[in-house]
């Protein structure tokens, strides 16, 4: 499959799930469901492949996008921004989504599906929680906690249509993007819970940097071995490598280092 | 006081609602520590479990196994929890039956992230009973419910918003979760979709009475009464029955007017509730209450005779009068 078939997927795929979650309102005064390119590409991996595929997997796929969308709108409600318009709508949106993944999976009387989701959810939330419990935690289980929240959706996806060859590489690809972002963030002086939490681990901004640039050092190599390993063809590696997970951070941190 | 009567209404009912109460607390039971205290928060702030009530009474209409009911009145009472602690956000409701809310004591993060759980455990509990039907209904209402709230965001401090609005809202926020309590509740026992019928009816006009009921009691209870600031409605820009029914006075309407939307102080507050209270508006609505509570009767009045019927009344009645 050629480079803009891939991306002419993904944006179809991506424009079905808008559709499917379209509502007026919400459209005005919120600022939309995020469905980002990097899940689609994971969840559409398998079709990708040439993996047995149908329409009810493709639902099914679009469905967990909808889950991923839901998380996220409710992730972007603020403590200090009491009752906007936005705001309200914004915890409405999510609650929306979920009605709305669990109606498209009942329509296709995919209700296993549904109890798979729901037990990811509960996962997930779980690991958000875990950032305010103000616990003394390892590094390692931070990561883990990163990681169940970054993958649980789409490994559950894959375990349920049995692709779980690909659980490797798209574990190692998300996480890889998390921490592009966290970068990214921690260089703008933008905090999350999780760079808090990261900061405090390791005592100091500076080392924060050096920690999360060296796990995407890795992680970029352990990519590269895995898509070896799922013997993804070369258009799809390709792809993978410059638009899904590009290894910019390392370009960058060689032109401050001189 | 009236939580006792209510109890006492529930009586034959008893040891399953123990069972159901035992069964939430399982429910909500996380390795979070956090998702835990805040679940168990919620759920030990009681709530008059209207939901599994109308569930169980339901069943009983036909082949009635309290295991098979437990499946579906945990996730409904489940499933109505996730929405309170994510209305509180909406809200920024700092005190709910007279304590402090997710969102108070913890932060509106873990608030979103326990509703997010509670409806997750919802979904996976219900998903233990296969029937498409089940999950027809309860998606189609999920998504309604969260159609309604929209709706009243939208309609916020519309002062000039007509009767129908009001109704359309009501029906997508409350009434329509208790009137598919009473259509699950008969689906699963098994009932003819004839009587299937009645009960999700005599749920909706139910549903319908018994919020209408709550936005009267928001005006003439006591802060205390209500374990949150009477007058909450108004102040959060929500217009309901009473103030639609009042605002026909034109003293009324432009004293609501003016202070809509304004950040108002305690003796502000308790005037404008004073002045409702003393309106017309709570008559008329208490009269539309009653309405739908007479349609609810009627469809009684078509099931067979028993004391599931007996119980449906008496909560019926109950409704109507209560004043908490």
């Amino acid at each position: 499959m050629k480079g803009h078939q891939i991306q002419s997927k993904i944006i179809s795929m991506e424009i079905e799930v808008l559709d499917a979650v379209r509502q007026r309102t919400l459209d005005q005064f919120t600022e939309g469901p995020s469905v980002k390119e990097s899940r689609l590409f994971f969840l559409l991996l398998p079709f990708f492949s040439g993996k047995t595929w149908s329409a009810e997997i493709e639902s099914s796929a679009k469905t967990v996008s909808i889950v991923y969308a839901a998380l996220h709108a409710h992730d972007q409600v603020r403590e200090d921004n009491p009752i906007s318009k936005e705001q309200q709508l914004t915890v409405l949106a999510g609650d929306l989504y979920s009605g709305i993944y669990y109606q498209m999976l009942v329509n296709s009387k995919n209700i296993a599906m549904v109890q798979k989701l729901a037990t990811a959810i509960i996962q997930v939330s779980e690991r958000k929680t875990s950032f305010f419990e103000g616990m003394d935690r390892s590094i390692a289980e931070v990561e883990e906690a990163i990681t169940i929240i970054e993958t649980e959706l789409l490994i559950s996806f894959y375990k349920f249509y049995g692709y779980t060859e690909y659980e490797s590489l798209a574990k190692q690809a998300l996480l890889y993007i998390r921490y592009a972002d966290e970068l990214e963030r921690l260089q703008s002086k933008n905090y999350s819970n999780f760079l808090r939490e990261l900061t405090s681990n390791l005592n100091h901004k500076n080392y924060v940097e050096h920690w999360l640039v060296e796990k995407l050092d890795n992680l970029h190599e352990k990519i590269v071995k895995s898509i070896d390993e799922c013997s993804l063809d070369y258009e799809l590696a390709q792809f993978l490598l410059h638009q899904i997970t590009p290894h910019q951070h390392r370009a960058e941190q060689l032109t401050r280092e001189g | 006081m009236e939580k006792m009567k209510l109890k006492l209404l529930y009586s034959d009912l008893r040891p399953e609602l123990e069972m159901i109460e035992k069964e939430l607390e399982q429910a909500v039971d996380s390795e979070s520590l956090l998702l835990n205290d805040a679940s168990l928060h919620l759920l030990q702030a009681g709530g008059k479990r209207i939901r599994p009530v109308f569930v169980l009474l339901a069943g009983k209409f036909g082949d009635y196994n309290i295991d098979v009911m437990k499946q579906v009145a945990v996730p409904l009472e489940l499933i109505h929890m996730a929405s309170l602690v994510h209305d509180d956000v909406i809200d920024d409701s700092e005190i709910r039956r007279g304590r402090p809310t997710v969102k108070a004591q913890w932060n509106n993060s873990v608030a979103m992230y326990t509703g997010d759980f509670i409806l997750a455990r919802a979904l996976e509990r219900i998903t233990e009973i296969t029937a498409p039907r089940v999950h027809e209904i309860l998606s189609k209402t999920l998504i309604e419910v969260c159609r309604g709230e929209i709706i009243q965001i939208q309609d916020k401090y519309k002062l000039d918003q007509n009767l129908r609005d009001y109704f359309r809202r009501i029906k997508r926020k409350t009434a329509l979760l208790i009137s598919s309590s009473c259509e699950l509740g008969a689906l699963v026992s098994g009932t003819d979709e004839k009587t299937a019928a009645h009960l999700r009816r005599f749920g909706y006009f139910i549903g319908m009475s018994f919020q209408i009921i709550d936005d009267i009691l928001d005006f003439t209870s006591t802060d205390e009464e209500l374990g949150k600031p009477a007058g909450s409605d108004f102040i959060q820009g929500n217009i309901t029955l009473p103030i639609l029914c009042a605002r026909k006075d034109p003293e009324i309407y432009q004293l609501l007017k003016a202070n809509l939307n304004k950040e108002l102080s305690d003796h502000e507050r308790l005037e404008i509730v004073g002045i409702i209270r003393n309106s017309s508006g709570i008559e008329e609505a208490k009269a539309m209450s009653e309405r739908y509570l007479q349609k609810a009767l009627r469809e009684l009045s078509f099931l067979p005779k028993g004391p599931g019927v007996k119980t449906m009344r008496k909560i019926a009645f109950f409704i109507g009068k209560r004043n908490f």
